[in-house]
């Protein structure tokens, strides 16, 4: 299953229209300016979960399956806050601004759905920076495909690994919601919705090399522009 | 093209304890549907909620490859005589590609327990462009909805092989909506279907025997 160990594979299965890699190619050339701001950068290191102390796991869950939920849960963020940012950025138009808002209000329930499974063992929302692909419509739409093909990819890998079937049902519910979306974007980006006769899943290796590779999570809040405070104490 | 591992599953005897128990549960669901034979069977699988095994893989296959097959039939009735053009020509000929390649893994999967090519009659849906879009998007729909109401019950390994093709489905069904001008995706989770009404879900589209 595991068979994208090789990250360069990986990006042209995945990232078949180079999305990603032209992402972080971007992120690499503002890399500078960015360490000049301070920022630290978490990549990879954002998207580990955290593992929950003790065997208690959310509503009686198996610990696996509360793993495999929160690493989940960090990638429905991740689509959630990139389209909530698109559509208020205004920067889309037509089919795409419609597509967006439904697909955005679709991920968004997807990641309420995980808090609440996962109650207090639920991981926070890392903060993004989604590196301007949510002003411009293009480039929203080509990050928009390589996130869904990545979440069909991830949800696959994992879904034969969820112990209980309540989670395994509702697991592949979304799976192949997030692979309606994919052919959707596709469609609007005007590349060919459904590549290949089969879907190749993902190890949660290769999606976090993917997704630490765009740096589009940071490990804390923009503080670019924010003043300190006048007063202090 | 590369196909997912499934499993050959024909060399495996069929858990007699398990198909009884399927047997006894389907008389109880018997209805006019099950007087088609290919139903029938169907409705077997319907109410075997036994947990995963070999035996049990081989009769949720047998039902796929009917979903295949239907799928293959149908795209290639529409392709000859639903006067396509454009983007939804190239829809349907992509989509029969994918569901020669995914019958193939089927049936090289069932190997020996492979049923033989059912019958179709699928009336005016392949006969014009807008009953054949209508039409795909409910068998698209079906083909993802059948696929997930099964996850629970396949063995971990025929799931993961499973999985390489329910996706592709969804794809071809936001595909088609959205060249029809429809809402992409619709619903939030996808809501599977049972063996039954999947089932029932062919005979509509057409699928006879």
């Amino acid at each position: 299953m595991d068979s994208f160990e090789h990250s360069a594979d990986f990006l042209t299965t995945v990232d078949r229209d180079g999305a990603l890699a032209e992402t972080r190619s971007h992120a690499e050339r503002t890399l500078s300016r960015r360490r000049l701001f301070g920022m630290t950068l978490a990549g990879a290191g954002a998207i580990t979960i955290a593992r929950t102390a003790g065997a208690h796991a959310a509503a009686g869950l198996p610990a696996s399956d509360v793993d495999i939920l929160n690493y989940a849960l960090v990638l429905e963020y991740l689509q959630a806050s990139f389209y909530t940012e698109a559509e208020r950025s205004g920067a889309l138009t037509g089919k795409t601004a419609e597509a967006a808002r439904i697909v955005g209000a679709t991920e968004r329930a997807h990641v309420k759905a995980f808090l609440k499974l996962l109650g207090s063992q639920a991981v926070k929302r890392p903060t993004f920076d989604f590196q301007g692909t949510t002003e411009q419509q293009r480039p929203f739409l080509k990050t928009a495909v390589a996130f869904e093909d990545l979440a069909v990819a991830a949800y696959k890998g994992q879904a034969p690994k969820l112990q209980a079937n309540p989670v395994l049902a509702a697991a592949v519910g979304i799976h192949s919601v997030e692979a309606r979306h994919a052919a959707w974007m596709r469609q609007l980006f005007g590349i060919t919705p459904a590549v290949d006769a089969f879907d190749r899943p993902a190890s949660r290796r290769s999606i976090n090399r993917v997704v630490a590779s765009t740096q589009f999570i940071v490990s804390r809040p923009k503080l670019t522009g924010r003043k300190k405070p006048e007063f202090t104490g | 093209m590369r196909q997912p591992e499934f499993q050959r599953l024909d060399e495996r005897t069929i858990d007699v304890r398990s198909s009884r128990r399927a047997l006894l549960g389907a008389a109880g669901a018997v209805g006019a549907l099950a007087t088609i034979p290919v139903v029938g069977r169907m409705l077997q699988l319907g109410a075997a909620s036994a947990s995963p095994s070999k035996a049990q893989d081989v009769k949720i296959l047998q039902l796929v490859l009917q979903l295949e097959y239907t799928q293959v039939a149908f795209y290639e009735q529409a392709l000859r005589q639903a006067g396509l053009t454009g983007d939804l020509r190239h829809f349907a000929r992509t989509a029969l590609e994918h569901e020669r390649q995914h019958l193939a893994a089927i049936r090289k999967a069932l190997g020996a327990k492979a049923g033989a090519k059912p019958r179709f009659d699928f009336g005016q849906k392949t006969r014009s462009a807008p009953a054949f879009t209508q039409a795909a998007i409910q068998l698209e729909d079906i083909a993802v909805a059948g696929y997930n109401g099964q996850a629970t019950n396949l063995t971990k390994g025929t799931l993961a092989a499973a999985a390489e093709i329910v996706s592709v489905e969804a794809r071809h069904a936001a595909w088609v909506r959205a060249i029809a001008g429809q809402v992409a995706a619709p619903d939030p989770v996808d809501e599977p279907m049972t063996a039954k009404q999947a089932a029932q879900g062919l005979h509509e589209i057409g699928l006879r025997t």
